[in-house]
């Protein structure tokens, strides 16, 4: 039996049915005639050698910059227009292809640029006393593994919260940036970092996503992004506060590691002790020199003052007791002579004789010479004439 | 932040404050011995941090998919 519909009929059992087949689809092929209408639509074809696909989509969708010629993988639903025109309702275009890719990436960063998202001032540091992290990674992933071991061997006492999410794919942009919005409303987080280990280019195709990397520039906690291999730059790495390589670098930047960090503590300890040691050492030489001054200034001040003027004094006195010994020496020597000369022996020395005795006529008396000592008798008594 | 739940980093800043002191214009030979004493208390406490420390690891179960 025939089925007789009106066009209008037609057209919702088509899309239904469509939708019922195909409610997500992915479209893979070269991009020709795009245009922009009224800055709110985007319609453009998808191509291959033999057929041609048009699609349109809200231009808030679009989240990547589109050209004519680069390959592009659409997800979408197929439509059936009530014009009767087949039509692909894109709801996310990514490039595809190392071309497209390198393309895309370049008219982003280009444009982004010029908005100062990447502006090297913006950039914020890992906080220095970081115990509460928050992490955006798959947890299947190898690289969230990597980036676990190393801060758990390298560090402790932090809170790791990990949001799960797809790190690759197109729906790894908006998954990613619920959990940015998550940890930023939450706010008990000090850094975010969002990992992603190596891969093809086009899967870390997704952190080239224009919304994403505006959302990572916007975030008020600070990010750090470790996603892909050294090589890897994504527009997301530029957006971010902090780039590490790689997960494992980035584990390495978060977290000082344990055993250096004890060497630094004991090191520093020996340089305290050392300290001591030096500054009583200082010290020590410094009273003895203190000592040395005090003296030097008493000595200057009070002992050789005194030692100068007593030495006057002696000066002086000594002066004076020379002067006294002279004099007396003088005295002494002046009465010396006057009782040399007067000294019997060197009268008698001269030839003179001292006569004792009673001197009367017929007295015997002493005279006494120089050699001798003579008896007499005395005869006569006269007067001498002088 | 009472002394008991000071975190591993805070000991550490606390540390480089302590060490600091021997190298600032406040050194004082005869204050010397305790401070040394203090710091190498907290050295001894640092090190048993750094070595029992562990991170806390909690996988979110917030959907993110949608």
């Amino acid at each position: 039996m025939e089925n007789n519909f009106t066009p209008t009929e037609l057209v919702a059992l088509v899309n239904q049915t469509l939708e019922y087949a195909y409610s997500a689809v992915l479209l893979t092929g070269e991009v020709a005639s795009f245009k922009v209408n009224q800055e709110k639509w985007v319609f453009f074809d998808i191509k291959d050698e033999e057929s041609s696909i048009s699609c349109f989509m809200p231009v808030w969708s679009l989240r990547m910059p589109l050209e004519d010629g680069m390959k592009v993988v659409v997800r979408g639903t197929p439509k059936l227009t009530r014009w009767g025109k087949f039509s692909f309702t894109a709801t996310a275009v990514q490039p595809v292809g190392e071309g497209s890719l390198k393309k895309a990436f370049e008219l982003l960063k280009k444009k982004l640029s010029g908005e100062g998202l990447f502006d090297i001032n913006k950039k914020r540091p890992i906080p220095a006393d970081l115990t509460r992290l928050g992490v955006i990674s798959s947890t299947q992933a190898a690289g969230y593994h990597d980036f676990i071991k190393i801060i758990n061997a390298r560090w402790g006492g932090m809170k790791v919260y990990t949001a799960h999410t797809q790190v690759q794919g197109m729906d790894a942009p908006d998954q990613i940036m619920r959990a940015l919005k998550y940890f930023n409303e939450r706010g008990d987080v000090q850094m975010i970092a969002i990992l992603r280990g190596g891969g093809s280019a086009d899967d870390l195709s997704c952190f080239n996503d224009e919304a994403l990397v505006r959302a990572i520039a916007a975030s008020k906690i600070p990010v750090i992004t470790g996603i892909g291999h050294e090589v890897d730059e994504t527009l997301c790495d530029l957006a971010a506060d902090v780039r590490a390589s790689t997960p494992s670098n980035a584990a390495e930047m978060l977290t000082p590691d344990r055993e250096e960090e004890m060497i630094k503590v004991y090191r520093a300890l020996k340089q305290c002790h050392q300290t001591i040691l030096q500054k009583a050492e200082w010290a020590q030489n410094e009273n003895a020199s203190k000592v040395k001054k005090v003296s030097q200034g008493l000595i200057s001040k009070y002992i050789e003052p005194m030692l100068k003027s007593n030495a006057d004094k002696m000066q002086y006195a000594l002066q004076k007791v020379q002067s006294e010994c002279e004099n007396a020496q003088n005295m002494i020597f002046n009465k010396l002579r006057l009782l040399e000369a007067l000294n019997p022996e060197k009268i008698l020395r001269q030839g003179y004789a001292i006569l004792t005795g009673k001197v009367s006529p017929g007295d015997v008396v002493k005279i006494t010479t120089f050699k001798q000592e003579i008896k007499a008798e005395v005869k006569e008594i006269y007067d001498r004439k002088i | 932040m009472t002394e008991k739940y000071k975190t591993l980093n805070q000991k550490i800043e606390e540390l480089d404050n302590q060490v600091e002191w021997f190298y600032s214009d406040d050194f004082k030979l005869d204050q010397a011995t305790e401070k040394y004493k203090k710091a190498t208390k907290l050295a001894k406490e640092i090190d048993v941090d750094l070595k029992n420390l562990k991170n806390e690891i909690e996988i979110l179960a917030e959907d993110f998919s949608k």
